[in-house]
């Protein structure tokens, strides 16, 4: 019985099969840091819109943000990976479809474009107006003002909270697997079904993750507190 | 005097929807003079001040700094249309804005900010703007802090270090909305003391202010703005001396006692 249940814990294989799973980590991070620029991106632009001084415009970033922060990450996945592609096809008369990867970059960095839209819509109208006046009346243009006033702020405001998001779209990146982007989670479900010892192996996994979000989020904390208390005293 | 003023402001009318906050306000500043503008809270100074550097947009009049439209580029067939952004942008570089919460950047250190606009906006080599800084910031006495954030100075010190910047665009003429308001009384002084060196080198200055004494001392005229209107100007000693209105009187007799 305990010789069982030891087998059942004996996580030494997941030493055994170190290559593919290290690859499987390493498809985590490439989706986390591709989705991470999407989200960025987009959300930087859908918090411009929300700050724009056009009603339509600010509306359309408000769209952007409720669709995209009431989304379910999975449901969006699935939807463009199988759904989107199928309307596209339609549209122009042609098969079409989207690698995995694709998808997966899409859909998490979509999702997560109406996080970062609102975290940088805070930090932008945390800027008080004086320092854009300021800007102004040295015949600054706008773009200037954004680019070397409101935006080195805003990043510096947005890490504690953007910080929290980033790791929520790093535990997100575990559900590619289900359309078949070979991260950590498809390559243990895959070894599961050959080995037949899903203990041990989801075991492994779970603490890799915990180990690496764990190390991750300490580390950027101590940094981004560092470099923050210098000018917000 | 047949020398262009450096700012002309004509007729200048400002509504905010049904609140007419200036009604028709004229003047000049010719170069060097210095001119203390003062008046009730609400009376329309800040607005003013803002329409001159286009942070508000005149309802009707125009402002002209040496000479030249702020509000509307003319052509030769005589024709007017509002001047685009980047013209009033590059004309605002004539001008340096002093503001009563000092609004320093506070990601940059006190030498950025003096340089920022100097480097970026005027286009001086990195090297050029951080000499004409490190100058501005000994006009103020400053270049010990050059280096230091904005948050790790005294209020004084940050008013004085919004003063290095705006010099550091050269401009034509200061405009100051209440610099020392926000300040504890014994930090005023360092600040004023400041702004009279700046008088005494002959720097063109507008300056709004509740500091009667500085008014009194310091500036070529005095402008009284009450209820959107200049209800009085004249030479220091005429206004202080021999008030001609009455609501004139009321007010600095309040500055007296
Ligand atoms: N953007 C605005 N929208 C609406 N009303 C405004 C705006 N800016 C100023 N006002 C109004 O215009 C009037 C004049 O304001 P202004 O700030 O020019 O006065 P001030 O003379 O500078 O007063 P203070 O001494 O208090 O600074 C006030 O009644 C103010 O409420
Ligand atoms: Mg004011």
């Amino acid at each position: 019985m305990s010789e069982t249940l030891q087998q059942l814990l004996d996580i030494s294989i997941f030493w055994e099969y170190r290559t593919v799973l290290l690859r499987g980590l390493a498809v985590n991070f490439y989706v986390f840091v591709c989705a991470a620029i999407v989200a960025l991106s987009l959300g930087l632009g859908a918090a411009l819109l929300r700050v724009s001084r056009r009603r339509p415009l600010r509306a359309l970033g408000t769209l952007h943000v409720e669709i995209f922060r009431n989304a379910p990450d999975y449901v969006m996945v699935v939807w463009v990976h199988f759904v989107l592609p199928l309307l596209i096809g339609t549209l122009l008369h042609t098969r079409f479809e989207l690698n995995p990867f694709v998808s997966a970059i899409i859909a998490l960095g979509f999702v997560y474009s109406g996080y970062f839209a609102e975290t940088f819509r805070a930090g932008i109208e945390a800027v008080p107006i004086g320092q854009i006046e300021a800007g102004r009346s040295c015949g600054m243009s706008d773009r200037h003002i954004l680019w070397r006033i409101v935006l080195p702020q805003v990043v510096r405001r947005m890490l504690p909270e953007s910080i929290n998001q980033f790791i929520s779209l790093f535990k997100a990146t575990t559900i590619v697997s289900l359309i078949a982007v070979p991260d950590l989670m498809y390559q243990v479900s895959m070894i599961t079904q050959q080995e037949m010892r899903p203990l041990p192996l989801y075991t492994g996994a779970a603490l890799v993750y915990f180990a690496v979000i764990l190390v991750a989020s300490y580390a950027l904390r101590a940094a981004s507190e560092r470099w923050r208390n210098k000018i917000f005293a | 005097m047949s020398e262009v003023p450096t700012i002309r402001v004509v007729d200048v009318h400002k509504r905010f929807g049904s609140l007419e906050v200036l009604k028709g306000v004229s003047f000049e500043v010719h170069r060097g003079n210095v001119v203390s503008m003062i008046g009730a809270s609400g009376s329309g100074k800040s607005t003013l001040l803002r329409c001159i550097n286009h942070l508000e947009t005149p309802t009707t009049g125009d402002i002209f700094i040496e000479g030249e439209s702020l509000c509307f580029r003319g052509d030769a067939a005589g024709s007017r249309a509002p001047r685009p952004l980047s013209e009033i942008n590059r004309m605002r570089r004539d001008l340096g804005t002093v503001f009563q919460q000092f609004n320093l950047w506070p990601h940059m250190t006190v030498l950025g900010n003096v340089i920022e606009a100097p480097n970026r906006v005027r286009g001086l080599s990195r090297k050029a703007a951080a000499q004409l800084g490190g100058e501005c910031l000994a006009r103020v006495h400053l270049e010990d802090k050059a280096l230091e954030y904005p948050a790790r100075l005294s209020g004084g010190q940050q008013q004085r270090v919004a003063i290095a910047r705006a010099l550091a665009m050269q401009p034509k003429v200061m405009l100051f909305d209440e610099p020392t308001s926000s300040l504890d009384p014994e930090l005023t002084d360092e600040v004023l003391g400041v702004m009279r060196e700046l008088a005494a080198d002959g720097t063109t200055m507008i300056v709004v202010t509740h500091e009667m004494g500085f008014a009194r001392e310091v500036s070529d005229r005095v402008m009284f703005l009450h209820n959107g209107l200049i209800e009085e100007e004249g030479p220091p000693d005429q206004m202080f001396g021999a008030p001609k209105s009455e609501r004139f009187r009321q007010f600095i007799a309040k500055y007296l006692y």
